[in-house]
């Protein structure tokens, strides 16, 4: 942790005696003071709001002391009073500095529980970069905050690395280093020294590009403290009203790549997440996991596994494999078709047709795999199980277990009584909404007689509560539904030949707002039969997605103007969400998803077998590709500051009359003066020398005397006039 | 001498050899892959520490951006150094023929001047004199260039002795640190520049010199000033100007024979002999000052004087005018 104690540092350094005197120009303070704001913004999600003022005051503070500075500055050069020698600069007295620093130390010492130990480390590390700034007393401080600025860089794409943050991270780092090439060219316009580090950046990326393909990929060295970031998407407890606040944010979840490109329709995208099987009479929640049947020893689970996804079970031809890339979640969930399976070592495959990661879902993972989209779940279950899902507590929704035993006398067949609540459901004045009413003691009651609106989790909760009360095994299932497909992510040429062939491509993108909640029944030798209630309510939301009363309400309750509810009013803007999209999704998939087994396959295919000087080679030709690239590139703009140099107008002009003569016998030897290469030609023709003579004289004071731009227009207009003199003259010859 | 410090001045010796025979002295020299070395400053060196810590940290959290960002800023580190040579070659270091010996006094600030020549902009070029010897010192705040501009650029290396001598200037060291700090492209070129350091002249008294004189049994003695009245004329000479309008000889322009002045000679008739061991001063370097002092006095006033040290065969005999003033000069420094 040596790079956290500058704080603590801080008072040997400016004890030292510094022999050389440090300042920075008034341009690259400010510069160095934007990048700072930069910096601290890009990891600002993850600051408590405390530490985000604090930081923002010393920023105002500094921003204050740099203003004063210059106007002194100002000051003190218009006087010119060099009698003076002291310093204008205005400096805060290391005591305060100190005490400050030692406040906020213990600020952070004392929220450290609550933060975890990776988000102290950031709010200590923003914090003595942002006090770093003002005790900049010679260049090793200046160093030390440009590389702490470069670490806080890299501290935020801990948290994020989608491809707009990557972008953003980029930017960062070109100011960042903008701001150390800058002390080094002063004299540099800020927008120059941009140029440079982006020219010095891109010259950089072909050799690290190489890098990053065959650059052996280490497994971690040691346990690091991972980031325990606010987990997104479902949660495994759901009371009504909680998938309709989930449903109006627009952030992605997951995207899914379709293998074979025939993607399922829609009404058959039921992603399924966690199944909830506890109902205490407010809420659903998981089971706690049977350590008998659910314990993390991998023999058990790979017994349950192989009982329940039974291969010989499925048709091989019903099989659709597909890849799945979620973004980070910071839980374990994970999504699938059910059923599904996988010969993924980090994955859990429970006995509920979920599925599980080993590791927290800090970043975003691809998986592959296996659907049988039509094969039954679990034909067979214990009693227990069957008890599970039956159970209900005491005395809650009396009315509800009223309509439920009625209707088991009404209905003997558990399916038939399933149709008969759905009919209810679609007949009566039920209503879909993202707002729902809020209901007293969470009770379904409530909702299913009364307000009779709401969203998914409602209408789910509220039917599986019936099945149960009315004697069938029921369970709330939730996850998300359908998805937004985008054919922008594979490029033109394989889109079109593979459309010839009648198979789509592209991704599906599944957002937070495709959220949904539906219930399962087991049916003896069915096993569990999906039925989804707010098919009955909302046809259109289960069949294509497209619910305008669904999206209305989404574009009313969202107030954040990026997110593509707004952005899809235009098509334009919409092509370009997708553009972008798409973009992001192959970021995702190759960049971020380049694992140690890909290497291992791609380093396979390109050399045959691996070895270590193969791979040590391709590096060092590439350092010497990338080498020649420096050169190549500085021969190139000198090149062509000669060509331009060489160009000018005048000196056109002025070989197209010397071509002219050399073709009519008279050429001009390079190392004949223009004065003596007119007596000659006044000899051979001497009709053509007036005119030559003036295209000479011309050409003479437009060249090599230093001419004013309008004096230089001038001259050419002449220069022009004489030019088609001459070619007049040589026509009568 | 311990075997440490053996080995370190050989070594020492075996660079300069080697340096001599890559860079010989010359008054030019134009910076290209013959003359430049570069290395990592230290902070270079934290840099590239700091990428491995990235390194590590990617790994660590199996973070690919991380690990790009590492890669990236490894290979930038490496595209730096091919910079910070671009910035520093083509670079032509001129030294003047005719400025690389410098004279002056001690005490007194010397100039060397250095034209550098750009055919494009080349920033953050600093120039330091590091093999001078310590009897010299370097003024470092003046020599260095923020941002070279295409054409010719002057600098000028002030240089400071306090001891009479004659000193060479040794290699000068010209670097840069451009474009990020990473690399310091340095070169060390050598101009063949010397400098004769004279003793600081110190001022004497003349009646003090005067009765001093009358003790020794030579009884020769010289005249500053006041007593030229009784100085015999020896010629007439054509005006030069700047000489005083009183030794104008008035008969002469009167009759219109033209401009002369009237000159005069010492009516000792004998040679005005300087000599170190008149000096009245115990320590060598301020009888030294002292005859540099007099030195200047009698050329500026058109004396002929000869210049005798501590034995007889390292005399200069009796002579005026300035280059007769150098080599008395030169003699001092070197003494």
């Amino acid at each position: 942790m040596s790079l956290f104690s500058f704080s603590t540092n801080k008072k040997v350094i400016a004890t030292k005696p510094k022999i050389a005197h440090f300042s920075l120009s008034t341009q690259n303070s400010w510069l160095l003071w934007c990048c700072q704001c930069i910096n601290i913004a890009l990891i600002s999600a993850e600051l408590s709001s405390w530490m985000l003022a604090i930081i923002a005051l010393s920023f105002v503070w500094q921003a204050l002391l740099l203003n004063k500075n210059a106007t002194s500055h100002k000051l003190s050069s218009d006087k010119k009073n060099s009698q003076s020698k002291k310093k204008p600069d205005h400096h805060i007295s290391p005591v305060f500095l100190g005490f400050f620093a030692i406040a906020g130390c213990l600020a952070i010492t004392l929220s450290a529980q609550g933060l975890g130990v990776l988000l102290s480390m950031v709010h200590l590390l923003s914090f003595a970069y942002a006090l770093k700034a003002f005790e900049l007393k010679s260049r090793r401080d200046f160093y030390q905050l440009f590389l702490l600025g470069l670490f806080l860089v890299a501290a935020a794409l801990i948290f994020k690395q989608d491809l707009s943050f990557a972008l953003i991270a980029m930017v960062a780092l070109v100011v960042n280093l903008a701001v150390l090439l800058q002390f080094f060219s002063r004299a540099q316009a800020v927008s120059n020294t941009l140029k440079t580090v982006l020219l010095l950046l891109g010259q950089s990326m072909f050799l690290a590009a190489v890098l990053f393909i065959v650059f052996p990929r280490l497994s971690p060295f040691w346990q690091v403290p991972q980031a325990n970031s606010a987990t997104t998407g479902l949660s495994d407890t759901v009371q009504p009203g909680d998938i309709a606040k989930l449903a109006q944010s627009s952030e992605l979840a997951f995207r899914v790549n379709f293998s074979q490109g025939n993607i399922p329709t829609y009404s058959q995208l039921y992603w399924r997440a966690m199944v909830l099987e506890d109902y205490d009479g407010r809420a659903w929640s998981r089971t706690a996991p049977d350590p008998a049947t659910v314990s993390h020893d991998n023999y058990q689970l790979e017994a349950i596994n192989k009982r329940l996804f039974m291969p010989n079970t499925f048709k091989e031809s019903e099989k659709l494999n597909y890849q799945i890339i979620t973004e980070p979640s910071f839980q374990h969930w994970l999504f699938a078709l059910a059923p599904a399976t996988s010969k993924d070592n980090s994955l859990l495959l429970l006995p509920d047709y979920t599925i599980q990661s080993r590791k927290l879902l800090s970043q975003a993972k691809g998986y592959h795999l296996d659907s049988y989209l039509n094969s039954p779940l679990e034909v067979n279950i214990a009693q227990e199980r069957k008890a599970q899902n039956l159970a209900l507590p005491a005395r809650s929704n009396p009315r509800l277990v009223q309509l439920a035993q009625q209707l088991a006398q009404q209905y003997p067949d558990s399916e038939q009584r399933a149709q008969a609540v759905l009919t209810q459901i679609r007949e009566q004045q039920y209503f879909y909404t993202l707002e729902p009413p809020r209901l007293l003691n969470n009770s379904l009651d409530q909702f299913f007689f009364d307000t009779k609106a709401g969203f998914c989790e409602h209408y789910a909760s509220a039917f599986t509560f019936i099945m149960r009360a009315s004697g069938v095994p029921a369970r709330l299932v939730t996850g998300y539904l359908g998805g937004e497909y985008n054919n922008l992510s594979s490029d033109g040429t394989t889109n079109r030949s593979n459309e010839a062939q009648g198979a789509q491509q592209g991704h599906l993108s599944i957002y937070q707002s495709d959220a949904h909640a539906w219930s399962e029944i087991w049916v003896e030798g069915k096993g569990w039969l999906r039925v989804d209630p707010t098919a009955a309510v909302d046809p259109m939301r289960v069949n294509s997605g497209f619910s305008t009363q669904l999206q209305q309400q989404q574009l009313a309750l969202n107030n954040n103007l990026l997110s593509f509810n707004h952005l899809k009013k235009f098509a334009w803007l919409n092509e370009l969400r997708l553009r972008f999209d798409a973009l992001d999704y192959q970021w995702t998939r190759w960049v971020l998803g380049y694992s140690n087994d890909k290497q291992r396959d791609l380093l396979q295919q390109l050399l045959g077998k691996v070895q270590a000087w193969k791979v040590a080679l391709i590096i060092i030709g590439a350092m010497a590709i990338s080498i020649a690239l420096v050169f190549g590139v500085m021969l190139l703009i000198n090149h062509q500051k000669k060509q331009k140099r060489a160009l000018s107008p005048w000196l056109v002009l002025y070989q197209k009359a010397l071509l002219i003569l050399a073709n009519n016998g008279l050429e001009k030897p390079v190392n004949v003066t223009p004065q003596k290469f007119l007596l000659i030609l006044k000899i051979k023709y001497p009709e053509l020398s007036l005119a030559f003579a003036r295209v000479n004289a011309s050409f003479t004071r437009l060249n090599y005397q230093e001419l004013t731009r309008e004096e230089q227009k001038k001259e050419f207009k002449k220069l022009q006039q004489h030019y088609k003199n001459f070619i007049k003259a040589t026509k009568k010859i | 001498m311990t075997l440490k410090e053996n080995a370190l001045t050989w070594f020492t010796q075996r660079a300069n050899s080697w340096l001599t025979k890559r860079i010989p002295a010359a008054n030019s020299h134009t910076l290209s892959n013959r003359n430049i070395f570069i290395l990592p400053t230290p902070f270079g060196i934290a840099y590239l520490s700091f990428v491995l810590l990235l390194f590590l940290l990617g790994t660590n959290y199996q973070n690919n951006i991380i690990l790009l960002l590492s890669y990236l800023l490894a290979s930038f580190f490496i595209t730096v150094m091919m910079h910070s040579f671009l910035n520093f070659s083509k670079l032509k270091i001129t030294v003047p023929v005719n400025q690389q010996h410098q004279l002056g006094y001690a005490g007194q600030p010397l100039y060397f001047p250095l034209i550098i020549s750009a055919v494009k902009k080349h920033y953050h070029v600093n120039f330091q004199l590091k093999s001078l010897p310590p009897q010299l010192n370097f003024d470092d705040r003046k020599a260095s260039l923020a941002c070279c501009e295409k054409g010719d650029n002057s600098r000028q290396l002030l240089i400071i002795g306090q001891q009479r001598g004659e000193y060479s200037l040794g290699r000068v060291t010209i670097y840069s640190e451009y474009s990020f700090g990473l690399f310091k492209s340095w070169s060390q070129l050598d101009f063949a520049q010397h400098v004769t350091l004279y003793p600081k002249p110190k001022r004497i008294v003349s009646k003090q010199y005067a009765l001093l004189n009358d003790k020794t049994e030579q009884g020769e003695s010289i005249s500053l000033r006041g007593n030229r009245g009784i100085d015999d004329f020896s010629e007439l000479k054509h005006f030069v100007r700047g000489e005083s309008k009183a030794r104008t000889a008035w008969k002469q322009l009167a009759k219109g024979q033209g401009h002369f002045t009237k000159h005069y000679q010492e009516n000792h008739g004998g040679l005005l002999w300087l000599k170190l061991s008149d000096m009245p001063a115990e320590n060598i370097e301020t009888q030294l000052s002292y005859l540099t002092f007099l030195v200047n006095e009698l050329t500026r006033t058109e004396q002929v004087f000869g210049l005798q040290l501590n034995s007889s065969h390292s005399e200069i005999l009796p002579n005026s005018g300035s280059s007769h003033q150098q080599r008395c000069l030169q003699a001092l420094a070197r003494f």
